[in-house]
């Protein structure tokens, strides 16, 4: 095993990241452990603002006030602008592929230099675009978020022809339902939800998410169990097994989906997105649900004891994503598609996947990583699995606030 | 206009008295202008949240829609509410139960190690609140030794929230009441004891009346805060015991929904203006009848 799943990477400090990496650092520490990006947890609202200090200092370069307009064509033969204004989570992307898109011909004549700063939700890359007056030429948000932002109008349509390395992507991955037309996202990595259990433990063999509900009650005096938290979680994924859309706006399906939460709930311990990596690892959790690339980790760090079961779900369970956008307001547009087409060369996808672990859909990169990442399904998810899985989406404020009451309930109790 | 000086000795001064302020009203102008913008603007902008319309996801059209407030009222945010106040109140109270005999024990019994009890009372209270959160749920866990070997196993339950709530506001308690327990003229103690009052009741009929007002500024201190928690439910209940606070986060991030979110806050906010007024009515009863 050559994967360092504790291995903190730090980029290299600016002013605002050495802030916030204080700050993570700090949390990371109370926590004794590390924080995965996807944990809101309410320590968002704490980092939403630094950031917000932080943002204050970000005007610098030589951008442009205001693009006018967002169409695809009025890109082609226009310069490259000198500066590149990234809105990231932290710690996503190796620190070589900056440096080495700086030293790329055309970015290094056009004297290129990138500023980043970084969030830690979907909920404050929104409310940041929300309160507009940003300068971000790309964000990275989440599916969910991306089918919200077009539905605003706050993506900009990419120009294909800036783009020329879409041709590595997996073509499955071009036109997904948050964005049916293909033409404000470019996808950055995915994964999946799934399920784990202590072998020594659990004696029955869950294939589905229905299953693994049904027996919370069962073992929930034998040791902690946990369910994802999240009301976009709780309730899409219930929904899911129940054989339901999870994107569904009928009330007999929220009704539905009610009545089977309220009924599991007592086999619940915690609902946390955030503490049950380091738990698990400690031996502490005995049956949960995960993303992939947490549970991959659990599983490495109870290699010795060998008493974790991972399984990847038969039928209907989520796919979530990360993707590359550029908001309608950006300065520096040539710049933004020129970075996501290096994030698109396969050299670029194996140096990126070796550092977050989350798989790329670019087949010629993916059979370049090393074959203990490669081989392992936990990363590399079969397709015949992922095709079953939905994504997650915002379908609209009342479905939002509908799943919010049901999740406020289910945790009442 | 200085008056009479002549009859003084020494030549000293004697200004004449005066009932009037001193200095032009118009110096508190920063104070109340900095008041202004950072509190009363910010409640502002809450209201107007709380009377507008969501049109979008993080978007509204502002206006008088009063539909928020009836939506509060709905069983489920009720039973959240009074959870919330629930858990407060005996967070209070068992502060007290906690944090009285350590104030009566720092200010009675100690003289010369008075102050580095007082900094030890203090010192937890300068890490961070996460810190000492995290560092409960290591003492709580189920396999830790109060589970192993007292049985007493409350990680994640309302219990736990109920020790976390204890532990993180205890100096806020203690402070006010070693304040005035320090104030008190001990020989008023003695005096009662000599008048045939027993040891309890003599404490009972003196030193607790007298330290009353103490012990109400600490309980509202405590109890103010403490409704309005968010991260202690969330780390020691794991998730499943929600206060208000909790479900405000929820309707500002993940339902992006300001309106309510904001009429809960608003909520929130009324229900405490209740318990401040008790306060505020029970000490100037204090005042009246001169402590």
């Amino acid at each position: 095993m050559t994967d360092k799943p504790d291995h903190l990477n730090i980029l290299a400090p600016q002013a605002t990241k050495a802030k916030l990496d204080g700050l993570h650092r700090r949390v990371e520490n109370v926590a004794g452990r590390r924080l995965s990006r996807r944990e809101a947890l309410g320590l968002s609202g704490l980092l939403m603002l630094t950031a917000a200090c932080g943002s204050t200092s970000t005007s610098s370069g030589g951008g442009t006030p205001q693009a006018t307009g967002g169409g695809a064509s009025s890109l082609t033969g226009k310069p490259l602008e000198n500066h590149l204004e990234i809105f990231n989570w932290s710690e996503y992307d190796d620190p070589s592929t900056y440096k080495k898109f700086m030293a790329l011909p055309a970015e290094a004549k056009a004297g290129l230099n990138i500023h980043e700063t970084y969030y830690s939700s979907n909920d404050e890359l929104l409310a940041k675009l929300n309160a507009g007056g940003t300068t971000y030429d790309i964000i990275v948000p989440s599916q969910n978020a991306v089918a919200q932002l077009i539905q605003e109008g706050k993506l900009m349509a990419l120009d294909f022809a800036l783009l020329p390395n879409i041709k590595y992507l997996d073509p499955k991955f071009r036109k997904p339902s948050y964005d049916t037309s293909g033409k404000f996202h470019v996808i950055k990595d995915f994964g999946i939800t799934m399920i784990f259990y202590n072998n020594k433990i659990v004696t029955e063999h869950p294939t589905t998410m229905l299953e693994f509900y049904k027996l919370l009650p069962k073992y929930v005096s034998k040791g902690r169990t946990n369910v994802l938290d999240g009301a976009e979680e709780v309730v899409p994924l219930a929904l899911m097994a129940l054989g339901l859309d999870p994107n569904t706006q009928s009330a007999s399906d929220f009704t539905k989906v009610t009545n089977f939460l309220m009924s599991i709930r007592k086999g619940v311990t915690t609902i946390s997105s955030s503490s049950y990596i380091d738990d698990a690892i400690a031996g502490k959790i005995i049956l949960s649900q995960g993303w992939n690339g947490d549970v991959r980790r659990i599983v490495q760090g109870r290699q010795k004891e060998g008493d974790i079961t991972a399984v990847l779900l038969q039928g209907a369970s989520e796919i979530w994503s990360d993707n590359w956008c550029i908001p309608t307001t950006a300065p520096d547009p040539v710049a933004a598609h020129a970075w996501i087409n290096w994030l698109l060369h396969p050299a670029t996808a194996v140096t990126e996947m070796e550092y977050h672990n989350y798989p790329i859909p670019i087949p010629s990169a993916v059979s370049k990583v090393p074959a203990s990442l490669r081989t392992d399904p936990l990363f590399n998810v079969p397709s015949s699995y992922t095709d079953n899985y939905h994504y997650i989406l915002n379908v609209s404020p009342q479905v939002v606030q509908q799943r919010t009451q049901i999740y406020t309930q289910f945790r009442a109790g | 206009m200085v008056g009479d000086t002549k009859t003084l000795p020494e030549g000293r001064t004697r200004k004449r008295r005066s009932f009037h302020p001193r200095y032009p009203a118009v110096l508190t102008s920063p104070s109340l202008i900095y008041y202004a913008i950072f509190f009363l603007g910010p409640l502002a902008i809450l209201v107007s949240f709380s009377l507008a319309t969501q049109t979008g996801f993080n978007a509204i059209s502002y206006g008088f829609d009063t539909s928020q407030y009836h939506l509060i009222l709905q069983s489920l945010w009720l039973k959240i509410f009074e959870r919330t106040l629930v858990m407060a109140a005996a967070g209070s109270i068992l502060t007290i139960i906690v944090g009285y005999p350590i104030a009566y024990w720092m200010a009675r019994h100690l003289s010369t190690y008075k102050m580095l009890a007082l900094m030890l009372v203090l010192v937890p209270f300068w890490t961070s609140f996460l810190i000492r959160t995290y560092s409960l749920k290591i003492i709580l866990d189920s396999n830790g030794y109060l589970a192993r070997y007292l049985g007493i196993n409350i990680m994640y339950t309302k219990y736990a929230i109920g020790v976390g709530l204890v532990y993180n506001y205890l100096p806020l308690f203690i402070i006010p009441v070693f304040a005035s327990l320090e104030r008190m003229d001990w020989s008023l103690v003695e005096a009662a004891e000599d008048l045939g009052s027993n040891a309890f009741s003599a404490f009972r009929q003196v030193t607790f009346r007298l330290t009353l007002p103490g012990i109400v500024t600490g309980a509202l201190l405590v109890f103010i805060p403490m409704s309005g928690e968010y991260i202690i439910p969330d780390i020691l209940g794991g998730g499943k015991y929600e206060f208000v606070g909790n479900v405000i986060g929820d309707q500002f991030t993940s339902a992006q929904n300001q309106p309510f979110g904001s009429a809960l806050s608003i909520g929130l906010m009324v229900a405490l203006s209740a318990f401040v007024a008790v306060y505020i009515l029970l000490a100037t009863k204090e005042e009246r009848f001169g402590a």
